[in-house]
């Protein structure tokens, strides 16, 4: 019984409730495919790797644990150096035709260490792909030969380039699943809509209501008169009164 | 001309269903609603707009017709009159005529296509309803007509937003206020009520009208 009020108290709203779903949805459907442009993806790997010198000059042959370790570390700090307008001027008046300024070269970048590995990845996103993968080989380039001015190490080598000749799909999620979440959140703001109206509304409903709150006997109870209440449900093949005349009899 | 489903007469398009059923067991309960008196004029009124008084009028004059009593509508709601178009008859003539002596009395009441039941529709509408429900000649036309007729059920405009109905409340034994479910809000209501009481209303009752049909069959039950 308490399910079917509450399920009583959606369907009478529901046309609100339906309007709320589909305003939202409609929306966030709209938005979504209007404003979504596909993005790509292109990396480029770094390999972090200072070979310690010794006394004369000539590189050591064994790695230690800690060197590797150190080069790690430096990642981070290469992350932060890449990040400034430092390098990130030298690429862009480098590379013209990208047609991209420092700061959007900054904002367009991603730098991680894989996987706890001297491996430093460089991911640029673009709306090209070609755009993407030559932004991300100049900033590896400039990278590469800037650092030694930078750190005092010449420790950085190119292992992967991107190929800007290849294509790739778009990472861009797809904004159906945008729709889906405002689906069922539309959903659930239209039923809470729903019962704060009910909650608020403080009309009269039930017989029980004038007699308690008014105070006021009861006269009468009229339902709501539907069409089909017009006409008599009779046997009898009665027609309904037409024109207010009199009973028609059928005797 | 069949009834419109907006001016449901539905006591007399169909008398065997539910809801001509209510309407005669309101008739009884508002015979039965005062002991000193027999109530002879009613005032239908309601708090605010489109609650159904007209309706309830119309329905409840049939119901009484029924009966064998003579029965005379008044159309008070001199604002938006409806009894002309609730019996498909002609406004041209009718209270507000009669008050202005422009006309007798008889030639302006109307009879309906039902035994027993007449109808004083509004006329034509004048600018001051609420001077002329509440002027002497208003009061003589009552007194005439409650001679003449077994019950007088006068319309009347929405307590809110007028004052029509408490000026027309001295006229009737009795008032009815027409309330329609999920309408409006308890304190509107209480308002509407006690300004009839303000000016000394016999409230007989309320009626509940386009009420839900579930709650209703629980209540018969619960019975």
């Amino acid at each position: 019984m308490e399910i079917k009020q509450y399920f009583n108290i959606i369907k009478k709203r529901l046309w609100l409730v339906l309007l709320i779903v589909v305003v939202i949805t409609a929306g966030t459907g709209i938005y979504g495919f209007m404003t979504n442009t596909p993005m790509y993806t292109a990396t480029a790997k770094l390999v972090v790797n200072s070979t310690p010198s010794n006394t004369n000059g000539e590189p050591a042959n064994q790695l230690d644990l800690g060197t590797i370790n150190s080069n790690i570390q430096l990642i981070k700090t290469y992350e932060q150096i890449i990040k400034t307008p430092a390098i990130m001027n030298k690429v862009a008046q480098e590379n013209p035709k990208l047609g991209l300024t420092a700061n959007q070269l900054i904002n367009s970048i991603n730098v991680n260490s894989v996987d706890e590995t001297q491996v430093m990845s460089l991911t640029v996103t673009d709306t090209s792909y070609q755009r993407a993968a030559e932004t991300v080989n100049a900033v590896a380039t400039v990278f590469k030969r800037e650092i030694p001015q930078i750190m005092k190490l010449d420790n950085i080598t190119v292992l992967d380039q991107a190929d800007p000749s290849s294509s790739a799909p778009p990472i861009t999620k797809s904004p159906l699943l945008f729709v889906l979440i405002a689906l069922v959140l539309s959903v659930v703001i239209g039923i809470a809509v729903a019962f704060l109206l009910e909650y608020m509304d403080d009309s009269i409903k039930t017989e029980e209501d004038i007699r308690d709150v008014l105070g006021l006997p009861v006269l009468g109870v009229i339902a709501k008169i539907k069409e089909e209440d017009m006409e008599a449900k009779n046997t009898m093949p009665a027609k309904p009164l037409v024109g207010g005349g009199e009973r028609a009899n059928h005797t | 001309m069949p009834t419109t489903l907006k001016w449901p007469l539905i006591t007399k398009q169909n008398p065997k269903s539910l809801i001509a059923e209510s309407y005669k067991g309101l008739r009884t309960n508002i015979d039965f609603s005062r002991l000193d008196a027999r109530v002879k004029s009613i005032m239908v009124t309601s708090a605010a707009l489109g609650e159904g008084k007209s309706t309830t009028v119309a329905n409840l004059a049939i119901a009484y017709a029924e009966t064998g009593r003579s029965v005379l509508i008044v159309d008070g709601d001199l604002r938006n009159p409806a009894m002309h178009k609730i019996f498909n008859v002609s406004n041209d003539k009718g209270l507000s005529n009669v008050l202005f002596n422009t006309a007798e009395l008889e030639k302006n009441i109307q009879q309906s296509r039902t035994m027993n039941l007449s109808v004083l529709t509004s006329g034509p509408v004048p600018p001051n309803p609420s001077e002329i429900l509440g002027s002497r000649q208003m009061e003589a036309l009552m007194d005439e007509v409650k001679s003449q007729y077994d019950l007088v059920i006068l319309d009347t405009p929405p307590i809110l937003p007028f004052t029509d109905a408490q000026v027309a409340t001295p006229l009737c034994d009795g008032v009815v206020l027409v309330i329609k479910a999920g309408g409006e809000s308890r304190k509107d209501i209480a308002k509407a009520m006690s300004s009839l009481e303000f000016v000394g209303a016999q409230l007989l009752g309320a009626v509940l009208n386009q009420a839900n049909r579930k709650t209703l069959a629980s209540a018969y039950h619960e019975q």
